[in-house]
């Protein structure tokens, strides 16, 4: 299909330690249409995270391979990837994973400086950082460390700077699992909204309330894909 | 936001450890500025005695060592081994002017001081002397004693006071201008005076020769050791040989300080394998977001080379501070084998940018390791370390 912006085949992982070796995930393969709202999920341990950092280029698979937007991430170099993470996709975590010693327009400016796609210039940048806070409702929060904020702006901040060289997906490791349910809404409303402007969002996710709105959930049990529920009631 | 920015937020968030790593480096520089200063400073005196001395050519026995050749600018006492007739022997050889030197070591007021036997007139000839106070000596054998500026000054001497040396009172007959070299620092005793307070009689230290054409020194010399079995050195001769040790010298010292550097490189190498594992989730952070392995070593380099310069700056300041405010207490030693000599610290701007670029060389070659170390984390064990 010419509209699917993230396909695995076959994707395996194997961890390692001396003889011993850990499949994490056996044979994963997957399309995921542009635009679309997607959910992985999974119970804990089964190879959720290792998925979507396979996905995501933060490791390399063992077997298999992921092709982001027709590139085939098996065949590129650090730098490379490392420009396809920039320019192409964003991460938020689970943890919010902002740099403590910037603010969270800082943070947000960090991401600039490593895409070809981010404007030029701090002046330009720090506009785009404002704008980004004003889209998660946080621009007065702009010189604020991540410790002075809650949770949940933290988690906006970490969406904001996903969004900063306005790559096509994003992908989250369970975006809402450490917060309280009135900062999880903030944060879903929030996503819910991007989703809207044309971004694709994969998430990683244990709540069955998040995965519920998705248009495609894929069930992921003991490394192997399990289920593919795509909205509408159709199982693969 | 550029990666100067995230290093400088990055060692602001523990200004502690930055402080005390950034310590090693600045001690480290400051010894190795204030060293090449005092250095400089001693050369540049050693150079300065040599050119105030006069002679253009040393006569000493065959048989001294360097050291006892180096004692000839530093006034240290000299053995008399030089027979008075070698005396006779140069000075009939056309073109040189030579004078007799008998320099014993002697005290007043229980502090050494150096006493040379002349020959008075031609010796004031010589080293173009001036009588500040008194007068000079009349004749070879008149028994009194003629005071350098200095010594005169420090042990508060004049005309009609009296030195005691060997049990034998001298009255002080005169005191001399200043000259600027070791000159000052002496007293004298026409030569057979000296040599019979000192039992030296028939001999002296060194005969001190002036030429009369400087660029046929060679033949002087070659003149010289025809008449007589003697050791002859050029005055840049000894010069150099005073250099070459005051050069060893300086390389150990020098050696001294590299080893707090190499110390202070170890800090740093310390300091940054201690940021890699405190800060792997921001290394992972930062590789999400799309930071290649390059930039990472980027980031810690320029920390690292940060240490360097900021280092190299204020270790270079402290040096020079060290050598131009302490150099009086930390040369005393100096001081005294130059017998008063009062030599400054050289600071030529050069060594600041060669002990800045020296800094950052060293600070950013101990990051390297580190920073080879962070740039090789997997972008996703960093970003799972807890």
């Amino acid at each position: 299909m010419n509209n699917m912006i993230i396909q695995t085949h076959s994707l395996s992982k194997t961890y390692s330690s001396g003889k011993l070796e850990t499949p994490a995930l056996q044979g994963i393969s997957m399309d995921v249409p542009a635009g679309s709202f997607s959910c992985i999920i999974g119970p804990s341990g089964h190879g959720k995270s290792t998925l979507m950092h396979l996905i995501g280029g933060l490791d390399r698979a063992t077997f298999g391979d992921v092709i982001i937007d027709g590139v085939k991430i098996a065949g590129l170099n650090d730098s490379e990837l490392s420009d396809l993470r920039a320019s192409k996709l964003g991460f938020v975590f689970q943890f919010f994973n902002l740099l403590k010693n910037l603010t969270a327009a800082e943070n947000i400016e960090t991401a600039m400086m490593f895409s070809a796609n981010a404007p030029k210039g701090a002046k330009a940048q720090r506009v785009r950082a404002l704008e980004l806070l004003a889209m998660v409702g946080l621009e007065e929060k702009a010189d604020a460390k991540p410790s002075e904020l809650s949770g949940g702006q933290q988690q906006r901040v970490s969406i904001a700077r996903a969004l900063a060289n306005d790559p096509d997906i994003l992908l989250m490791d369970e975006p809402t699992g450490n917060l309280d349910s009135q900062s999880e809404k903030e944060v879903l409303d929030q996503l819910f909204k991007i989703h809207k402007d044309g971004k694709t969002i994969v998430i990683v996710t244990h709540s069955s309330e998040l995965a519920a709105q998705a248009e495609i959930v894929y069930e992921i049990k003991d490394g192997r894909l399990n289920d593919v529920i795509r909205k509408g009631g159709t199982n693969e | 936001m550029n990666m100067f920015t995230l290093v400088l937020r990055n060692i602001s968030r523990r200004k502690g450890r930055f402080i005390f790593t950034l310590l090693g480096i600045v001690i480290g520089m400051a010894a190795f500025v204030a060293l090449l200063s005092l250095g400089g400073g001693m050369r540049a005196e050693i150079n300065d005695q040599a050119r105030a001395m006069g002679a253009n050519i040393i006569v000493t026995p065959a048989d001294w060592c360097t050291f006892d050749q180096i004692s000839i600018f530093t006034g240290e006492s000299l053995p008399a081994s030089l027979q008075e007739e070698v005396l006779d022997q140069v000075r009939e050889l056309d073109g040189i002017f030579a004078v007799p030197y008998l320099t014993q070591m002697s005290a007043i007021q229980n502090v050494p001081v150096a006493v040379i036997g002349i020959d008075p007139e031609p010796m004031k000839e010589f080293s173009r002397w001036e009588i500040a106070d008194g007068q000079y000596f009349e004749s070879s054998e008149q028994h009194g004693a003629v005071l350098g500026a200095a010594t005169a000054e420090t042990f508060d001497l004049g005309v009609g006071d009296e030195v005691r040396f060997r049990g034998e009172v001298f009255p002080v007959i005169g005191v001399l201008e200043s000259v600027g070299s070791i000159d000052d620092i002496a007293v004298y005793l026409p030569l057979p005076v000296a040599q019979v307070a000192f039992e030296q009689e028939g001999f002296i230290s060194y005969i001190g020769v002036q030429v009369e054409h400087l660029d046929q020194t060679d033949a002087y010399v070659a003149a010289i050791l025809d008449v007589a079995n003697v050791a002859v050195n050029t005055n840049d001769q000894l010069l150099e040989t005073v250099m070459g040790m005051l050069g060893s010298i300086e390389v150990t010292l020098q050696a001294i300080a590299g080893i707090s550097l190499i110390a202070a490189a170890f800090g740093i190498i310390n300091t940054m394998m201690t940021a890699i594992y405190e800060r792997r989730r921001e290394i992972g952070i930062l590789r999400s977001i799309g930071s290649t392995r390059a930039d990472i070593f980027k980031i810690f380099l320029l920390e690292s080379g940060l240490y360097g310069l900021l280092g190299g700056i204020l270790g270079s300041v402290v040096g020079v501070l060290i050598s131009v405010f302490a150099a009086p207490t930390l040369l005393a030693s100096f001081d005294q084998m130059m017998k008063g000599a009062s030599p400054e610290a050289s600071i030529e701007p050069m060594t600041f940018v060669f002990a800045i670029v020296f800094a950052i060389v060293i600070a950013v070659a101990s990051g390297i390791y580190p920073a080879w170390k962070a740039a090789g984390l997997s972008p996703v064990e960093a970003i799972s370390y807890e």
